[in-house]
């Protein structure tokens, strides 16, 4: 995993008196939605094993080691250490522990090494994906694209069905700026995910940046889409104003496409003013964001025009 | 090429911007709100993006907001920002590339401007900056010492304490405002902070 060594954030300022049920529950919600708080998770996690370790039961082992990877994510060696001896003391032979000796290698760009944990994982059983997914992390982390790239391709072609491995490669195409790949791997998440706006929304964004009169329309669609499964995505009404407004400016469609078009371009833009006005009500803050999009929204209708 | 100037504001909200996303890309346009000619001053910051960097739509639509918003303050576009994930590489992309092309479309002396992650640790005392200037269609890298920052020790030092309190948890960039629109991509309480604390010969230029 990218790790910036030089952030000492050890420590926000994230004061809580919590009981430490609540603290655990925290904790859980926060393992199950896989979220990368890490900060957070620290300060929660090492007040809950230190102060309260012996009520955790079996799920003190849980604990150590989702405080153990966010204690990597936040240079905290001295804690990742203490939690990963205490596992490796109970669980000796586990591969689930091994691969978070690895993680801690990583951390410590002891890549090398790493690697020599995952092989040795991999040895006695091919079939760990979370070996394999680290060692592909490695690549990233060390500028290889190309080379993550094509070992995130393999693995899928074993694991067809890895969401989170589809949606890496796309984030690893879109940086190689290779969009027509990250258009597919999108159409993949999309397909087993129909209800997900965020996919619909991110492959409109990709096929609109690959631009051309087919791709625009094809990004309409799919911002339009993606607003039908979240009327509250601004990017994707912004996606739908931006790309209908473009189609009906071009000078090859025919005057029904481009009619239709300003007709999209106008719902959004008007959509967007009453967001923008239901927002900026009682805030003075972002009086700015309102004029600006106002004026922005103005302008744009004169071009068209 | 002339002399650029980066504020007090500009660089600490640059500084925070990657601090609040320290695994992503980040990105950014540069301001000024000085007159045209002479040195150039870069005033403020307007942080962009943390995700999807070289996708095209809300970066367009960002520029263009920023636009509009720079005519009704009498600003202007001077430049553009970029800190890479990977800490290791700090050399512009493609996008960044681009990107920077359009500004300096608009204004000639544009910089492009990549922070150098492996150099922002407490004990590195110089800017960890590194300038790129437009000569002969392509971006070079400017000469160190036609960049100014006034006040550097008493920047950094504000940059590290609003760090240390949690300020960086404040600051919207483009990506946050789209996700919750009341949110002010301006910035405008942190730059009433940064002001608070920076000393009078630190003000805005």
């Amino acid at each position: 995993m990218p790790l910036i060594p030089w952030l000492g954030l050890d420590h926000i300022c994230f004061k809580v008196t919590l009981f430490s049920t609540e603290m655990r529950d925290k904790l859980r919600k926060w393992r199950e939605d896989n979220f990368r708080n890490s900060e957070q998770i620290v300060d929660v996690g090492e007040e809950l094993i230190s102060e309260h370790g012996s009520k955790l039961g079996d799920d003190i082992w849980i604990i150590y080691e989702q405080v153990m990877i966010a204690a990597l994510d936040c240079s905290r060696d001295d804690l990742a250490l203490t939690c990963l001896q205490e596992l490796r003391k109970q669980f000796p032979d586990s591969h689930r522990v091994k691969r978070l000796s690895g993680m801690r290698l990583e951390a410590l760009e002891r890549y090398d090494e790493a690697n020599k944990h995952y092989d040795a994982i991999l040895q006695e059983d091919p079939t760990n994906t979370a070996a394999r997914k680290r060692k592909i992390s490695i690549l990233k982390a060390q500028g290889k694209s190309t080379e993550a790239i094509r070992e995130l391709n393999e693995y899928l072609e074993q694991f067809v069905g890895d969401q989170e491995a589809w949606h890496e490669l796309s984030e690893l195409y879109i940086n190689e700026h290779d969009y027509g790949k990250a258009a597919f791997c999108l159409e993949e998440l999309m397909m087993t995910n129909p209800h997900n706006h965020l996919y619909c929304e991110q492959y409109a964004e990709v096929k609109y940046t690959q631009g051309g009169l087919e791709n625009l329309e094809l990004s309409r669609k799919y911002f339009a889409q993606a607003l039908r499964l979240n009327n509250r995505n601004m990017r994707a009404l912004f996606g739908l104003y931006m790309s209908a407004s473009h189609i009906a400016a071009s000078p090859k469609v025919s005057a029904k496409v481009k009619k239709d078009n300003m007709k999209y371009a106008s719902w959004a833009a008007s959509q967007i003013n009453r967001a923008y006005k239901l927002a900026g009500r009682g805030t003075k803050e972002n009086k700015c964001s309102v004029k600006a999009v106002e004026e922005m929204l103005e302008s744009m209708q004169i071009t068209m025009s | 090429m002339g002399e650029v100037e980066l504020s007090c504001r500009a660089y600490v909200k640059m500084y925070l911007h990657a601090c609040l996303f320290p695994r992503c890309s980040i990105n950014g346009l540069l301001l000024s709100s000085s007159s045209a000619g002479g040195a150039v001053c870069v005033t403020d910051c307007v942080p962009l993006l943390h995700s999807h960097l070289p996708l095209a739509p809300i970066t367009q639509l960002a520029l263009t907001q920023v636009d509009v918003w720079c005519s009704q303050t009498q600003q202007r576009i001077v430049g553009y920002y970029q800190a890479n994930a990977c800490v290791s590489d700090s050399s512009p992309t493609p996008c960044a590339l681009k990107i920077a092309d359009k500004i300096a479309e608009q204004f000639d002396s544009a910089v492009l401007l990549m922070l150098d992650g492996s150099k922002m640790s407490p004990d590195y005392r110089v800017p960890p900056i590194v300038m790129y200037e437009r000569k002969d269609s392509r971006w070079t890298l400017k000469d160190k010492h036609m960049i100014m920052l006034r006040q550097w020790e008493e920047t950094r030092a504000i940059a590290g304490q609003m760090m240390e309190s949690g300020d960086h948890m404040q600051l919207v960039d483009f990506d946050t405002h789209l996700d919750d629109i009341t949110k002010d991509w301006t910035n405008q309480k942190l730059n009433t902070k940064i002001a608070e604390l920076a000393s009078p010969a630190n003000g805005n230029i």
